[in-house]
């Protein structure tokens, strides 16, 4: 090969590029990447579905039943705990089923570009919604009343959500049982922490996290009550400012292939 | 030899958009130059770099930029030294794969992915070389 040769197609594709991604980084693109988008999203779930399907042939049934019973009763406990409090405020009798249903829209996660299975799990989920059925950035995104992520891209017809695990990801949360208030930070991995608790707060280990509502005037945000996870250890020490909890979601998030996105609150 | 960097790069990018953060586009790419050393790859390079941005939600271009400058390099180090050698792919996949994964802003297990990458990249390697021989033949 010829060295000016491959320069000059060095140089060609090289500007294009620059080119492309300049218009891309201000937008003129936007048109054309939804397109795009639209066109290889079937591609990218049919792939996805079948990769899902090949990963749970391994997964002992029983074990899947017993996730499922487990979710649905840690549903029942949030529930009831939610009620209690109602009545001690002597509010109404009406139960509020939290997220409404008339709220969600359902979403197939067409791709977990961060996700090698064994070794790593998702920290970003592509789903078959965008724009054109509502969907925006800042949405939370669901599974029964678990959180999973928040949208942070968006093309017509699909969109990209942040996982509740991914290190960029941080908000305001709430214990169940003793209330106190915090910061969750996903760490990668399934990891989250729970942060910035006052010491004088207490923490209870098995205790649930909820999300404490950072939803702003358009509608947009994480609504309140919903479950972040799960207390793992906690970890106080007396010369620190705050204490911190290790927490870990209830939800499998390499298994997801169906979620909610809660595109009116 | 275009038919079969265009079914490989296809499969790559498939794995890739759907499932694996492993760049088997990049490793793709770069078993290919090594063994083919042909001008078209950037043109691939360009195109599946493109798609690749579109299906990730990664800003258009980032991938194809990166996909030529690295081929660039390639074939200016291959210029001076011999680059159809395991060690020499071993080590580019793991460097451009540790470049690629910072660059596109992942942060689980970097390092791990970036290993993972160079090992898969020398069994493409070994594997399309194997596969184009027989071709030829």
């Amino acid at each position: 090969m010829q060295k000016r040769n491959f320069v000059s197609y060095f140089l060609i594709f090289l500007a294009l590029s620059l080119i492309i991604f300049g218009a891309s980084k201000i937008g003129l693109l936007k048109p054309l990447d939804s397109l795009g988008k639209g066109i290889l999203s079937p591609f990218q779930a049919l792939t996805y579905g079948t990769f899902a399907k090949i990963t749970e042939l391994g997964s002992n049934p029983q074990i899947e039943g017993l996730k499922a019973q487990n979710l649905a009763l840690t549903k029942k406990l949030i529930d009831q705990s939610k009620l209690i409090a109602d009545n001690k405020a002597l509010r109404d009798q009406f139960q509020t089923q939290n997220p409404k249903s008339s709220n969600l829209i359902e979403a197939d996660v067409i791709g977990a570009p961060a996700f090698i299975p064994g070794i790593s799990v998702p920290e970003t989920l592509i789903l078959d919604r965008g724009e054109s059925d509502g969907v925006k950035v800042g949405q939370a995104v669901v599974y029964e009343d678990n959180l999973i992520g928040q949208v942070v891209g968006t093309s017509l017809f699909s969109a990209n959500v942040m996982l509740v695990t991914n290190p960029s990801l941080s908000f305001t949360a709430k214990t169940l049982i003793t209330q106190s208030p915090g910061v969750i930070k996903g760490q990668g991995g399934e990891e989250m922490i729970l942060d910035n608790v006052v010491l004088s707060d207490s923490l209870q280990k098995q205790d649930m996290v909820l999300t404490k509502g950072d939803v702003n005037a358009s509608g947009l945000g994480l609504p309140p009550d919903l479950v972040v996870g799960k207390i793992n250890a906690i970890s106080k020490n007396p010369s620190d400012l705050f204490q911190k909890a290790d927490v870990k979601s209830l939800i499998d998030f390499s298994k997801l292939t169906k979620v909610f996105v809660i595109v009116n609150y | 030899m275009k038919v079969l960097a265009f079914v490989l790069l296809t499969i790559a990018l498939i794995l890739e958009a759907s499932l694996i953060t492993i760049p088997f586009v990049f490793l793709g790419l770069l078993c290919l130059l090594v063994l083919s050393r042909r001008n078209w790859l950037f043109i691939f390079a360009f195109a599946f770099g493109l798609v690749l941005d579109l299906v990730t939600f990664k800003t258009l271009g980032a991938s194809s930029a990166f996909f030529v400058i690295f081929l660039f390099l390639v074939l200016l180090y291959q210029s001076k030294f011999e680059i159809a050698t395991n060690a020499f792919v071993f080590f580019a996949s793991f460097l451009g794969s540790f470049g690629y994964l910072l660059l596109l802003g992942y942060n689980n297990n970097i390092l791990l992915q970036a290993i993972l990458s160079s090992i898969i990249g020398l069994l493409l390697f070994k594997s399309v070389q194997r596969f184009s021989k027989s071709l030829v033949i």
